[in-house]
């Protein structure tokens, strides 16, 4: 360690931004406080039961047949359906009538095939019981909302 | 209350401390290039297409009613990738790297705007902040190339070196230095300054700062694990339940999920190991040697992630070892490999050897 670095000084600007931006890190990281990029760092935080309630968003076609939204090949801008599903319940009507509107339109551009409607069950999936390599027996559902196209949507 | 201050002078002594150039702009190099990675595939004009409906914003975003519009967008990621590659290159880092990361965080903001926050490039710009008005790029950079570490060797005119204040100059160790004539100093060989000493205060509390950044984030994903789910991650069946949910939820079985989730111990041992691993991350500032264990552990862990949950966390796994590794001290042990052994034998204090010193610009 060279001499003339021990006798520098900091400057008083670079010791004031060190403390504000540890301190607000610090108590973001303590107190699980989200102010985005600061972040309280809640990954996999909670403890995941062998019964996992959820959501699956499905459309309807003119035939009565539904099919799973596909969201895993749509583009990146819909692929946030587990969080928006989640928060389905605290939507208005209109509100959900736009999200459904927008999977509908993804579900036709995709397939070609025309939407009547989309549907929206809760489930209950135990992860615990296995056939083979995948989960069973196939999750319980139980029919949340209908939305069909052009219309606001109603209960079950 | 005196331990507590006497506590916190050492912490402001060890933050404070001189720091080498080289870590800082190895920090630079490594940190922009993740970023101009990250930036320039990152799905930000897609997400500007995202219906009105599904947008739920995050942090500043909820300033508007929905993603930004996909030409602006393409805009602001054009110029944040050039930038990034720019304060990468060391190119006018003062404006670029700052510019690189006020144009990411919008469109980085985008992705965690989908109704849960994203965390594999939160780390990256958490790093970059302390760097925004650091000194990056004096050394490693075009410009610390063109001239000596300011303020230490004062710019000679070809073939002479003007005469130093009295005090100013380093006595040299004898027998190492050509004797100048009078108020004529020969010039250097082309790429081989002297060394000057290197260190500065002025290089030492960014990288440091980055440092308790990185091991503050493992420790508080730790400590949330600890205050939400308590000794159930580690002793219930979580990681089970989560590795066969997320095995369910793709287009195949996943082998690497299964085969931990199909063995109870092998989970156990691994959720241990993960809260370990997070918890303990801290001791590597304290003990610098136990990054040899630290590092290669949070990178087999992102890995592990990514193989048996498909989840993409690769900017957290090279930012941890772009700042917990001493790049200089790397460069300096090659250097001396590559010159057959230990070169600094006799070299005058602060002086590396000559393969060194140009390394240093």
């Amino acid at each position: 360690m060279d001499r003339a670095a021990d006798r520098e000084r900091v400057p008083a600007w670079a010791r004031r931004f060190v403390a504000v931006y540890l301190a607000a890190f610090l108590v973001c990281g303590l107190l699980g406080f989200e102010a985005w990029p600061l972040t309280g760092w809640r990954l996999f935080a909670d403890a995941r039961q062998a019964r996992q309630p959820g959501w699956q968003a499905v459309t309807v076609d003119g035939a009565g047949r539904e099919t799973p939204v596909p969201f895993r090949v749509l583009p990146a801008g819909l692929q946030g359906e587990v969080q928006v599903l989640k928060g389905f319940p605290d939507l208005s009507p209109g509100e959900r009538a736009a999200v459904c509107q927008a999977w509908a339109d993804a579900a036709e551009r995709r397939s070609g095939g025309r939407v009547a409607a989309v549907r929206v069950y809760r489930t209950e999936t135990d992860v615990s019981h296995r056939v083979g390599e995948r989960g069973a027996p196939p999750p319980v559902r139980t029919l949340y909302w209908t939305c069909p196209q052009g219309g606001a949507g109603a209960p079950g | 209350m005196r331990r507590a201050e006497t506590l916190l002078a050492r912490l402001e002594g060890w933050v404070f401390a001189p720091g080498d150039p080289r870590r800082l702009a190895a920090l630079r190099i490594g940190l922009s290039a993740i970023l101009a990675v990250r930036l320039a595939t990152g799905p930000y004009v897609e997400l500007a297409g995202q219906p009105a409906a599904l947008f739920r914003p995050i942090s500043f975003l909820r300033l508007l009613d929905a993603m930004p519009p996909p030409g602006l967008v393409a805009v602001v990621q054009v110029l944040a990738v050039a930038a990034a590659v720019l304060a990468a290159a060391g190119v006018a880092a003062r404006v670029t790297l700052p510019l690189a990361w006020a144009a990411a965080v919008p469109l980085i903001a985008m992705t965690s705007s989908l109704g849960k926050t994203a965390h594999n490039d939160v780390l990256l710009l958490l790093c970059l902040v302390p760097l925004l008005p650091a000194p990056t790029a004096e050394a490693w950079s075009p410009a610390a190339r063109r001239r000596p570490a300011p303020g230490r060797w004062p710019a000679p005119a070809p073939g002479r070196w003007p005469a130093p204040a009295p005090g100013r100059w380093p006595a040299p160790a004898p027998g190492r230095w050509p004797a100048p004539a009078p108020g004529r100093w020969p010039a250097p060989a082309p790429g081989r300054w002297p060394a000057p000493a290197p260190t500065s205060r002025r290089y030492g509390w960014p990288v440091r700062t980055v440092l308790v950044v990185v091991a503050g984030a493992y420790f508080f994903s730790g400590l949330a694990k600890l205050l939400h789910a308590g000794p159930a991650w580690v002793a219930s069946g979580n990681l089970r339940w989560a590795l066969y949910a997320s095995s369910d939820a793709q287009p195949h079985p996943n082998p690497a999920a299964l085969l931990v989730a199909d063995r109870p111990w092998l989970a156990h041992l691994l959720a241990a190991a993960t809260l370990l691993v997070e918890l303990g991350f801290p001791l590597v500032l304290w003990r610098p040697r136990l990054a040899w264990l630290f590092v290669p552990a949070a990178v087999a862990f992102h890995a592990g992630i990514w193989m048996a949950m498909r989840l993409d966390y690769w900017p957290m796994a090279a930012t941890v070892l772009v700042v917990m590794v001493d790049w200089p001290a790397l460069a300096d042990r090659l250097a001396r490999r590559g010159a057959g052994g230990p070169a600094v034998a006799g070299a005058p204090s602060g002086e590396r050897p000559a393969s060194s010193a140009a390394d240093r610009r």
